[in-house]
């Protein structure tokens, strides 16, 4: 073998090995759908169970198209801000647009279709987020709208902005943010909380002196099973996070970028930096939720998702023990935050959506900040500093509030946005979808 | 079929090889009827979601 035919064979190589290395991401992903499902089901009355779940298969299938329709393209259009760059995306003109000809079977492109499916599922998560809050009482309808908003505009717009290595936060303020504890986490959970507020309680969650009534669901046990399959599933989204060896060069002198791993900001790092972090995190959640809850196993199973949330902006760097302290924090937090946002704004946020994405992520993004400041990216990215942190903060919590609210609010003028109380209290799924979960 | 750049004879040179990749206004057009499918699913839903609710009532 030449030294030609050798360099071509290790060029192969290493463009099928990242297109097999997101193709199993995306996959392990649909297994977070699997848990949210299981998880809102649990979390629902019975005579709700089947509309919950169709909602939920319904923010999958809509993301899909939509996302290709529209998502792929901000990313790469939109990271200078409000205005479009059409050869943004890898100085390909149109890139992203769902005509361009690299949104299709492309031989010598392996890296377009898996990203976008990797990217697709990353927004299929900021639905399914959204989602666990608004059960029982959105329309299906309404809430497949909100959801196509959010997972193929709003998200994708904060990621173009923050979780781009163009990306203006990015570039011009040295946000730092490897596992999108902002436009994952905080978007998903303020753009909940913004519709949270013009939808409206369940049927009997508030009296009228203003104290709160428990709704319980109708299974803790799916719930649980649930909220653990999720945790699997997020293995697959961490993954999708890192950029495999060769996929993109930042730097040929030094070659960042060629001999290992990078972040999505084209730092290094190592795939063993976020499996130390996200168990470690992960293990903090449960045990300060299991602490603080007295044993509830909802909040116990929630705080480690919270757990891993809160490590999210700083997953690559974080020493494994500080990560620990991180979740023990984020376990303990998500439980005053909800109530507070329960007892103030009079919301219904079934599972705590907002106080365990939201809130933990603005935690996150603000961690960094304040213990992982100065450390240096590639090129003309500035170090990890608390002001761009702070700014990145602020943009994702209205990127993801603004929205949610103005929209959702011109929803509910048009009566488009909440179930009558007549089929609330008949059940959701004997109303509109003439069946139920369980057979007698 | 493939139209553009087309690998009828040989995979020599290929590039965007899925159907009609040579004509961008069926592209466009198709993308349109799917976009238009998802709007028109949405609306459906909508409707069906108020007839439903008038039923119960």
């Amino acid at each position: 073998m030449t030294i030609d035919q050798l360099a071509n064979f290790v060029l192969g190589q290493q463009k099928v090995s990242a297109e097999a290395y997101y193709w199993w991401c995306t996959g392990l992903m649909i297994i977070i759908h699997v848990g949210f499902l299981m998880y809102e089901v649990g979390a629902t009355r019975m005579k709700n169970a089947v509309s919950s779940g169709v909602k939920n298969l319904l923010a999958f299938a809509f993301m899909i198209p939509t996302f290709w329709l529209f998502g792929w393209w901000i990313y790469w259009a939109f990271p200078g801000g409000f205005v479009p760059i059409f050869d943004a995306g890898l100085d390909i003109p149109g890139y992203g647009l769902p005509w361009n000809e690299f949104s299709g079977p492309f031989i010598g492109d392996n890296e377009t279709g898996v990203f976008w499916a990797a990217f697709t599922l990353f927004a299929c998560t900021t639905a399914s987020i959204f989602s666990g809050a608004v059960i029982e009482r959105i329309r299906i309808s309404a809430f497949v709208f909100l959801a196509t908003i959010l997972g193929s505009v709003v998200w994708i717009l904060g990621a173009a902005w923050g979780w781009h290595a163009g990306g203006w936060l990015v570039t011009n303020w040295g946000f730092h943010d490897v596992a999108a504890a902002g436009c994952v986490h905080t978007i998903a959970g303020l753009f909940a909380f913004g519709v949270l507020l013009n939808l409206g309680p369940r049927i009997g969650k508030y009296n009228d002196d203003g104290t709160a009534n428990e709704i319980e669901g109708h299974s803790l046990v799916l719930s649980f099973v649930g909220l653990l399959t999720l945790i699997v599933g997020f293995f697959g989204f961490l993954g999708g996070c890192l950029i495999w060896p060769g996929v993109a060069v930042y730097d040929t002198a030094s070659m960042v970028g060629v001999e290992g791993w990078t972040n999505i900001y084209g730092a290094p790092m190592t795939l063993s930096s976020f499996v130390f972090n996200t168990l470690m995190g992960l293990a903090g959640g449960m045990i300060g939720a299991f602490w603080y809850s007295k044993g509830n196993p909802f909040w116990m199973m929630s705080g480690g998702l919270a757990g891993i949330f809160i490590c999210a902006g700083g997953l690559d760097i974080w020493y494994p023990g500080f990560a620990f302290i991180l979740g023990v924090v984020a376990g303990i937090v998500i439980i005053p935050a909800n109530n507070w946002l329960h007892n103030t704004f009079k919301i219904d946020d079934c599972v705590g959506a907002v106080s365990i994405h939201g809130v933990c992520g603005i935690l996150g993004m603000l961690a960094v900040g304040l213990f992982a400041s100065g450390y240096p990216a590639v090129g003309d990215i500035p170090a990890s500093n608390l002001m761009g942190q702070i700014v990145g903060i602020i943009t994702m919590a209205l990127v993801g509030f603004v929205p949610g609210y103005v929209i959702s609010l011109v929803m509910k003028m048009a009566g488009w946005l909440r179930v009558p109380d007549s089929v609330q209290e008949a059940g959701i799924d004997k109303a509109e979808l003439g069946l139920r979960a369980y057979s007698d | 079929m493939n139209t553009w750049p087309g690998p009828e004879n040989s995979w020599e040179g290929v590039g965007a090889y899925f159907t009609w990749a040579g004509s961008s206004g069926m592209l466009v057009l198709i993308s349109l009827v799917c976009a238009a499918i998802c709007l028109g699913v949405i609306i459906a839903a909508a409707k069906h979601e108020s007839e439903t609710s008038d039923n119960i009532k």
